[in-house]
């Protein structure tokens, strides 16, 4: 029996050899795992919501197989198509994106600082208002109580929990930042803080400026005021909401989200090919480029629509310049992932593949803005799907794949663990990126054949011939987004598996260790465990 | 990152403040104090106000999600072809029901509790819905079943806008005429809701059927009180 007690000493593990850095992960490790598995479990919940309403815009009569879900919805206000998708997209862009992109930002925080974390239990209170407020938002969506503005659509009592939870959240990385140690600094430092900037400024502002209340309030102040030229009224009113709107939409993905994916590969990509960063020097140029620059993808959304047209020419002139920052972006990343995938043999290791289809599919997302940019494609592309292909190539392409790159890299150094199998890895990764380039270029060709339709200078089309024109790269969309989803769900079960694993083998580790004082053990094993070799 | 945390965060500042001042504060500027238009030896004022039970259209149409599918905005004729579409055209209010053809301008949303200018045309342009469809029976009768006009269409049908129930004395006013498979057991009405009710109010404000002073040239300065 004893024999069997002896825990062989692991192998140095994923635990990093640098002391220091081990202690910074192992602070951060129920924070960090928590966004994570929160992350993922929302970003499976997502995924089957956008499943759902994509397959709901199929030509019904023709997939009788859909009859009970379509029945559902026509009969029952929970499951219409307005409701399904803001749900889907929320749960992609908050619970999904953003919870990830926490994790993210506490582990990089922490470790870029070299300082363990303190007051994780406030991390901990702010992790779980996040979801808190993510779930009753979704709820309130389902409930109809969405406000239909676009990425805001949580309704009022919702946004109260987030911001409740960002706060918190904030007030820790700003103390975490400050604590850390001097000399401390790198590139992907300032991605983060832009991104930890942006969002409390684009959702204070977002979310009290378009909320219901004051577009009440603005036009009742228009009736009583109606002939003064001095009034404004509030600037929630009348188009002044959609241009509110699209700038918040366009500054969380560009000043949010992709600061947070640019964060992680900016650290990630030098640090695992062992190379350093090409063009490194224009790696600072890029991020103010970038800065300044990106958030003007605003104006897509306001081509030929009733706003100032000055706003919106200078708009488009700003915009168009983003291919700075995207080039020298892409030659940072790109080009080091090249040199390091050179080096390595060809897709190397498993975090590494992720990366690289991250940093291409970024350098796609700046071409595909910068297509939007040109007038002229932008009045083919403005209502079509094209703009769905272009936010999910942020959202799952771009974003995503940073993320799974990210969870492969960092939950086994935070629990000391390997993954479970090879093969789900691989899986995983075939179906994401085969799902997630279908999608694209299927939505992407999509959303151009149904502009051109839309456009088509013949009074005789009409958008009946644009809805059939469209219907077949629904469906086609709909196969792809079903093995993207095929491919999450790997993922997710084997992070569940592998953390569950984990727990057992703790629980058993502990009890094993606990046995093993009570035996009579042999002088070898007595030493073990007085040297610590031997966990308690 | 070389700078000190205060000047990354003062030039940080000051690059969002240039977006945002340049993207939003100067087009409230121009368009904050838009005000309706009155014509000399007139009451009427444009854009036409917009009766209460529209607004309360509004926030069916919000709570629902139609502005996920629909557009409310019409490109001028250089930059899009939605004139062409036809979606341009609405009904003026003279006795001869004229038609009037243009863009949309800042000016005609001043009174919506909230603007749907929306993105994606996977549906019909809805700024002049009420010209296409000029009774609230027509409304009704294509939200409970979208495929009358388009046997394949998109959109989904918004039954639980309505209910059945059984006719007491006279049939309801507003009970709909479906085509004969769909119609109820005799006996039996299908009557919209409340919900319903207000958010046909709203598609049937949504007319655009007047000129603005904005047509001939920029955006007109504001009417001297």
């Amino acid at each position: 029996m004893a024999k069997t007690l002896y825990i062989p000493p692991a192998d140095r593990g994923f635990i990093s050899t640098d002391a220091e850095l081990a202690a910074v992960d192992a602070s951060v490790r129920w924070p960090v795992l928590a966004c994570f598995l929160t992350a993922v479990h929302w970003m499976v919940v997502g995924t089957f919501l956008l499943v759902y309403a994509s397959s709901m815009t199929h030509p019904q009569d023709r997939f009788p197989i859909l009859g009970y879900l379509i029945d559902l919805a026509n009969n029952c206000s929970f499951f219409t198509y307005g409701h399904i998708w803001p749900a889907a997209v929320d749960a992609l862009v908050y619970g999904w994106a953003s919870t990830a992109g926490l994790g993210l930002a506490i582990w990089l925080l922490t470790r870029m600082g070299r300082t363990p974390a303190r007051a994780p239990a406030a991390l901990m209170t702010g992790i779980v208002f996040w979801n808190l407020g993510i779930a009753t938002g979704l709820t309130g969506i389902f409930l109809g109580d969405s406000s239909s503005v676009e990425l805001l659509e949580f309704p009022a009592y919702a946004s109260w929990i987030l911001w409740v939870a960002y706060a918190l959240f904030g007030l820790w990385a700003v103390a975490t930042y400050l604590g850390r140690k001097p000399g401390q600094n790198h590139i992907a430092q300032s991605w983060l803080l832009v991104a930890l900037f942006a969002f409390p400024w684009l959702y204070a502002i977002g979310s009290t400026l378009l909320s219901t209340d004051l577009h009440h309030a603005s036009v009742d102040l228009r009736h009583t005021t109606s002939n003064s030229a001095w009034v404004y009224p509030l600037p929630g009113s009348g188009v002044m909401q959609e241009l509110l709107s699209s700038w918040y939409v366009h500054g969380l993905f560009t000043l949010w989200l992709a600061p947070l994916g640019l964060a992680l590969l900016y650290y990630l990509i030098p640090k695992m090919s062992g190379l350093d960063l090409q063009w490194g020097s224009r790696a600072q140029l890029a991020f103010w480029t970038w800065v300044v620059l990106a958030p003007w993808t605003a104006v897509h959304d306001l081509v030929g629509g009733p706003f100032p047209a000055d706003t919106v020419t200078v708009g488009l002139v700003f915009s168009g310049l983003i291919f700075i920052p995207v080039a020298l972006i892409g030659m940072n990343l790109v080009g080091t992932s090249l040199r390091g995938e050179e080096q390595q043999g060809h897709h190397g290791g498993i975090v590494f593949p992720f990366l690289v289809i991250s940093a291409f599919l970024f350098v796609i997302a700046g071409a595909s803005e910068e297509l939007l940019s040109v007038r002229a494609a932008n009045q083919v592309l403005r209502f079509t799907i094209f703009r769905e292909c272009n936010m999910f190539l942020w959202l799952y392409g771009f974003f995503s794949f940073a993320v799974f790159g990210a969870i492969y890299y960092i939950v086994p150094r935070l629990l000391n663990f390997g993954w479970r199998s090879a093969f789900l890895i691989k899986a995983h990764y075939y179906a994401s990126l085969y799902g997630i380039l279908l999608f694209l270029a299927i939505v992407g060709f999509g959303g151009i054949v149904q502009g051109l339709t839309l456009e088509n200078t013949d009074p005789l089309v009409t958008i009946v011939n644009a809805d059939q024109v469209t219907q077949s790269f629904f469906i086609a969309s709909t196969l792809c987004l079903s093995l993207i989803s095929l491919g999450n769900g790997i993922f997710a079960l084997h992070l569940g598996w592998m953390f569950l694993d984990w727990l057992r083998q703790r629980v058993q580790g502990n009890r094993l260790a606990s046995e093993i004082l009570l035996e009579p053990y042999t002088p070898e094993e007595s030493a073990k465990v007085t040297a610590g070799e031997v966990s308690a | 990152m070389n700078y000190p945390f205060p000047k990354f965060f003062v030039l940080i500042l000051a690059a969002f403040m240039f977006t945002w001042f340049a993207l939003i504060v100067l087009p409230w500027i121009s368009l904050g104090h838009l005000a309706p238009i009155t014509e000399e030896g007139s009451t009427d004022i444009k854009p036409w106000d917009v009766p209460g039970a529209a607004h309360q259209g509004e926030a069916v149409y919000a709570s629902l999600g139609c502005a996920y599918c629909h557009t409310q905005q019409i490109r001028p004729a250089n930059s899009g072809a939605d004139i062409i579409r036809g979606w341009g055209t609405a009904t003026d209010d003279s006795d001869e029901k004229k038609e009037i053809t243009r863009r949309t301008f800042p000016r005609d949303y001043i009174w919506q509790h909230q603007v749907f200018l929306g993105n994606s045309r996977t549906g019909a342009d809805l700024t002049n819905v009420a010209h296409r469809f000029t009774t609230a029976a027509q409304l009704y009768r294509y939200l409970y079943d979208p495929y009358i006009l388009n046997g394949h269409s998109s959109m989904p049908a918004y039954r639980f806008l309505f209910i059945k129930q059984r006719i007491s004395g006279l049939p309801s006013n507003d009970a709909l005429v479906l085509a004969p498979a769909d119609m109820p057991e005799p006996g039996w009405e299908i009557v919209p809701t409340a919900d319903a009710k207000s958010l046909v109010a709203y598609l049937l404000s949504l007319n655009k059927g007047y000129h603005l002073p904005d047509e001939s040239g920029p955006v007109a300065p504001p009417s001297k009180s």
